[in-house]
């Protein structure tokens, strides 16, 4: 093999390979091309929002909550403002533009002069976070602080402030139940809404209206765009959205009514509903024990929800409205109704009370009256509450048509009122009892069912509906407790809630009539008498649920009083009061002073047009 | 010595899409340091720009010098490096956890930018030395310790990028040298198998995943991969000693794919066992740093994000808002491709790589014109050191390709790398003009 024939294969195979270089070269070139292609033009508008999302970082501009006021307000005139804002500042800074801590100290040393801080612990916190992001040094800065520190820039050079209003309520305890409070969204609330525009920094209305209307309430937050670099510097900002406040809220709910109600529960457990048949309008709602809003919403208020939550006596409990107890002898309209509509007996049918029912089976047993009450008629058996004549009155009409005139007058559903958490009352069935005990439907059932004991329960609320139905000729409106919303202005009224008939119950008048005179006994002559002085007649029945268990100094009874004014011709100006006092033993020496005076100043402040009360003709 | 002759043999095209390179990189390296947020970064361009005159001066003299003499002086000149880089090493002060940097008083070089040179002129020459019995599997040793040297003084550094590269380059250089191919192919191989059953397992333990039970047992019980490994060396030895005396070529496909299973398995018990767990997360981080989020997985996801965003004609010169509000990292240096892709799109990163593959494809050209085997190993090794730094740099840039620390080539901030390439580019320059000579 020569020289040359070598050097010349070495060659050739040389540039072979150096072939298959230029090819692995030309590859990788292509490869990369083609990522680029795949970065920059087919994912291109995917990584363009990624840009954008790395250098926006825009401060919200909170929008003033709408505020709520009572029945009263009207344009021009103002009601009573029960939820307001009060102006507050959030005081910021950022660490990075502090050339030391030293200077930082020095600044945060005078600004302990003018709020309360501790600038040590408060450096030590502000050396931990990121320095170039805003640090918040305190919130709920009243103005004049704000002011201060404005007009002495060079002694509290780079102190920030931004608008955090704080939402303030005015009565405090005494609307609790009913407006609720609000508080920054958890992580299942924040879940479900961000698709509806609600932000994780945001508040919310946790209870009552205040959740209820939330979208109402909560306005439309601004912002203002910001650029950030890398380090969350701000590079360049605008407003981008000015805020937009949440409506305001007229309630149905009267001040006077409410403070009265409130003060004659006095130290009691216990609720009281004060509803117009006529329209469904709410005029009154307290629930006692209860909390102050005001020290839910502030910073720290997480140990004192728990401590809340945590107590027994349950002050988160709207009890007008979460909590059902047995109706008692105020079921005994029910029994009434029930027979007088089946016409299995008629108002003057008469029964002797001798302060016993005797009830004949296999073995006797005998059901009390609370005390022996001779002969009497329907009237003055629903007046002196006689128990024995329902006992009578319910064997003859059966448990079947007793159940059947408690769902019609909607003892077994919610009433739909416009706040969240409303729970329905029961009325048990055969079919229930059989199903829950394995037992058949007894007579003692159906007996302890005529004076409302036994399974029944019904809400304080569900109980007031009931007796919209009898005042109002069997027309039932759905409660509310919104009268009217406003807008931020209060220039327009944005909605205004219209009557919504619930139900209507078929009752003749002559069984309303009947039923209503004797509740008008109850006043005249039973155990509401101490009502009879006013000038305005006034009906109604007392109740006492016995309970299992006595909590309250060996009382074991609770005590309910449902009752209407004014007595007479059918009127739109009626209204219906329902008391309801845990372990409030005998109804007529717990509710009945209650209901008195929520009675006395609902006449008081002109609710009622005046009565000839001596000529109201008892049929 | 500069007549009309010597600009007329010059390389033309070489030299102007170098010079335009360069320029093009000045101009980003400008945007790049313009945000004021990073003060280090400002003023940046400036000293590139002189970077860029000195090493003008050092490609000049690259082309003056008769490329043969650093053939003659490449063991000397390989030597002198080699010292250099180990007195780095040694007792240079450490800047960002690695002591590549020699400080002369107001500034600092990387010797081992220049060790990558140095490596592949004493490369050539060697090539050229033995290159009629190149294809002997012995003659892969004297390369082999060539690199593997300096690749393990700068491992100590540490620099794995840098240390990185030296590998491929050896490859190609061996692969355009005359090696044979089943050589190669077989070193690969074993290195490939001996790194993939420790790294799979680390990988495993790390992720929680259940699978992989054989492998698993395999290194629980050594002694049964000992034994299938022992047999399989066995079997190489026997059937690599038979073909000397019965020459029968079917025997080479015995005892190649034995000998590398047995070695492969055998070096990875090795690797298992010597290497910690730190050190194997960390060589599993550098080739998947999504294994890393926060850390050089954050940089790939800024740069990607950087370059998606650019679209096809850019957000506009000193207008890039990852470049300019600082999301990107080491955007001067490492990941200046980024800068270029976000401010001047999809155009203007095909325009750098038209320029950079116009660069090797002029290198390639005189290397296949150079008579002479030490010129045409020369400019094959400078070209894939150009080659390897814009595949393994743009390739990390643009999330495919390891997180290493290395330069892009003419577009990067730093003296050394350009000094570096400038003076292989001088040397291209200098193969090129001479051609005719032999």
């Amino acid at each position: 093999m020569s020289q040359t024939s070598l050097k010349a294969r070495m060659l050739e195979a040389f540039r072979k390979r150096m072939l298959m270089f230029i090819i692995g070269v030309s590859s990788v070139f292509a490869i990369l091309a083609l990522q680029l292609i795949n970065l920059q033009i087919v994912q291109g508008n995917e990584y363009s929002l990624r840009a954008t999302r790395n250098m926006e970082n825009n401060i919200p501009i909170p929008a003033p909550r709408g505020e709520i006021y009572d029945r009263h307000f009207q344009k021009g005139v103002s009601g009573t403002v029960i939820v307001s804002n009060r102006p507050s500042f959030n005081l910021t800074t950022i660490p990075e533009s502090f050339k030391s801590d030293d200077e930082l100290l020095g600044v945060l040393t005078r600004l302990s002069a003018v709020i309360e801080i501790n600038p040590v612990e408060l450096l030590a916190e502000i050396k931990k976070s990121n320095a170039w992001e805003r640090f918040l040094l305190k919130d709920d800065v009243p103005f004049d602080v704000v002011e201060k520190i404005a007009s002495h820039r060079n002694v509290f050079q780079n102190i920030h402030w931004e608008d955090a209003p704080i939402r303030v309520y005015n009565y405090g305890e005494l609307f609790a139940h009913s407006i609720g409070y609000t508080g920054s969204l958890n992580k299942e609330e924040y879940n479900s809404l961000k698709n509806q525009g609600y932000k994780y920094y945001q508040n919310i209305g946790k209870a009552g209206v205040e959740k209820q209307y939330d979208r109402h309430l909560r306005g439309e937050d601004g912002f203002i765009r910001r650029i950030v670099d890398v380090n969350n510097r701000t590079e360049d900002e605008e407003v981008g959205q000015t805020p937009f406040g949440g409506n305001n809220i007229v309630l149905t709910i009267d001040y006077d009514i409410q403070q009265t109600a409130f003060d004659a529960l006095g130290d009691n457990y216990g609720t009281v509903v004060v509803i117009k048949p006529s329209t469904g309008e709410v005029i009154a709602m307290v629930s006692k024990p209860g909390y102050d809003p005001n020290a839910i919403i502030s910073k720290d208020n997480s140990k004192t929800i728990r401590d809340l939550n945590a107590d027994p006596k349950k002050p988160f409990l709207n009890r007008s409205i979460q909590s059902r107890y047995p109706p008692a002898s105020t079921f005994k309209l029910v029994t009434a109704i029930a027979a007088l509509e089946t016409e299995k007996t008629h108002a003057d049918k008469s029964h002797y009370c001798s302060g016993k029912y005797t009830l004949q089976g296999y073995v006797d047993h005998d059901f009390y009256c609370f005390k022996p009450h001779g002969t009497l008629d329907l009237y003055w058996a629903i007046g002196k509450s006689c128990s024995v004549y329902f006992y009578n009155l319910g064997m003859s009409v059966g448990p079947s048509n007793m159940m059947k005139y408690a769902d019609y007058l909607g003892l077994s559903e919610i009433t739909g009122i416009d706040i969240p958490g409303e729970i329905s009352g029961f009325v048990p069935s055969q079919r229930w009892k059989l199903k829950t005990f394995g037992q058949p439907w007894f007579d003692g059932d159906t007996i302890n069912m005529s004076i409302g004991q036994g399974f029944l329960a019904a809400t304080p609320i569900g109980l007031a509906n009931m007796l919209c139905g009898i005042v109002n000729n069997g027309i039932v409106y759905k409660p509310y407790l919104v009268k009217q919303i406003y807008s931020p202005d209060n220039r327009t009224v944005i909605s205004e809630t219209k009557r919504e008939k619930l139900r209507e119950v078929p009752l003749s008048p002559t069984t309303l009539e009947i039923v209503k005179q004797g509740m008008r006994d109850t006043v005249i002559g039973g155990s509401g008498q101490s009502m009879n002085r006013y000038k305005v007649a006034i009906g109604g029945k007392t109740g006492t649920a016995q309970t299992r268990s006595n909590r309250k100094d060996n009382i074991s009874q609770h005590a309910w009083f449902v009752g209407f004014a004014p007595y007479g011709e059918q009127t739109d100006d009626s209204i219906v009061v329902t008391v309801f006092i845990e372990y409030g033993q005998w109804g007529a020496v717990a509710a009945v002073p209650v209901a008195d005076k929520i009675f006395g100043k609902l006449i008081q402040q002109g609710y009622f047009k005046t009565q000839d009360k001596e000529n109201i003709s008892r049929k | 010595m500069f007549n009309r002759d010597f600009f007329n043999r010059m390389d033309i095209v070489l030299i102007g899409a170098v010079f335009l390179a360069i320029t093009f990189g000045i101009l980003m390296i400008y945007s790049a340091g313009f945000d004021p947020a990073i003060a280090a970064n400002k003023g940046l361009y400036k000293k590139q720009i002189i970077w860029f005159i000195m090493g003008i001066i050092f490609m000049v003299v690259m082309s003056i010098i008769n490329y043969r003499v650093l053939g003659d002086y490449a063991l000397y000149i390989y030597g002198f490096l080699l010292f250099i880089l180990l007195v780095t090493t040694i007792f240079g002060r450490p800047i960002r956890g690695s002591s590549s940097w020699l400080t002369f008083g107001f500034f600092s070089i990387q010797p081992s930018e220049f060790m990558k040179l140095g490596m592949v002129i004493l490369l050539a020459k060697y090539l050229e030395l033995r290159e009629r019995d190149i294809k002997n599997f012995k003659e892969l040793l004297v390369p082999s310790l060539i690199v593997l040297i300096p690749v393990l003084i700068i491992l100590k550094q540490p620099d794995l990028g840098t240390a990185a590269i030296f590998i491929p380059v050896l490859f190609t250089m061996l692969f355009l040298g005359g090696s044979d191919v089943s050589h190669l192919v077989s070193i690969i191989l074993i290195a490939g198998i001996a790194f993939l059953f420790p790294m799979l397992l680390t990988y495993w333990e790390w992720s929680g995943y259940k699978g992989g039970n054989f492998i698993v047992e395999l290194f629980v019980h050594v002694d049964v991969l000992f034994t299938v490994a022992g047999i399989l060396l066995l079997i190489a030895i026997t059937t690599f000693i038979t073909h000397y005396f019965v020459n029968k070529s079917f025997l080479r496909k015995i005892y190649i794919p034995t000998a590398v299973i047995s070695l492969g398995l055998l070096l990875s018990v090795v690797i298992q066992n010597w290497f910690k767990v730190y050190q194997k997360k960390r060589i599993l981080v550098f080739l998947n740093p999504d294994l890393d989020p926060h850390g050089s997985g954050y940089n790939i996801i800024q740069s990607k994000v950087a370059i998606g965003s650019g679209g096809f004609f850019g957000k506009g010169f000193l207008q890039g808002t990852q470049t300019q509000l600082g999301f990107l990292p080491e955007k001067t240096s490492d990941f200046i491709f980024a800068v270029v892709a976000e401010e001047l799109g999809f155009a203007g990163a095909l325009l750098l790589l038209f320029i950079l593959g116009l660069i090797i494809y002029r290198g390639i050209r005189i290397s296949l014109d150079t008579r002479d085997k030490f010129g045409a190993m020369l400019a094959i090794g400078i070209v894939s050191i150009l080659f390897f730094h814009v595949f393994i740099n743009i390739g990390m840039v643009i999330g495919i390709m390891p997180v290493t620390g290395l330069p892009l080539s003419f577009f990067s901030y730093g003296g050394s790398n350009l000094f570096m390439i400038m003076m292989g580019i001088g040397i291209l320059n200098n193969i090129k003009m001479n051609k005719s000579s032999y």
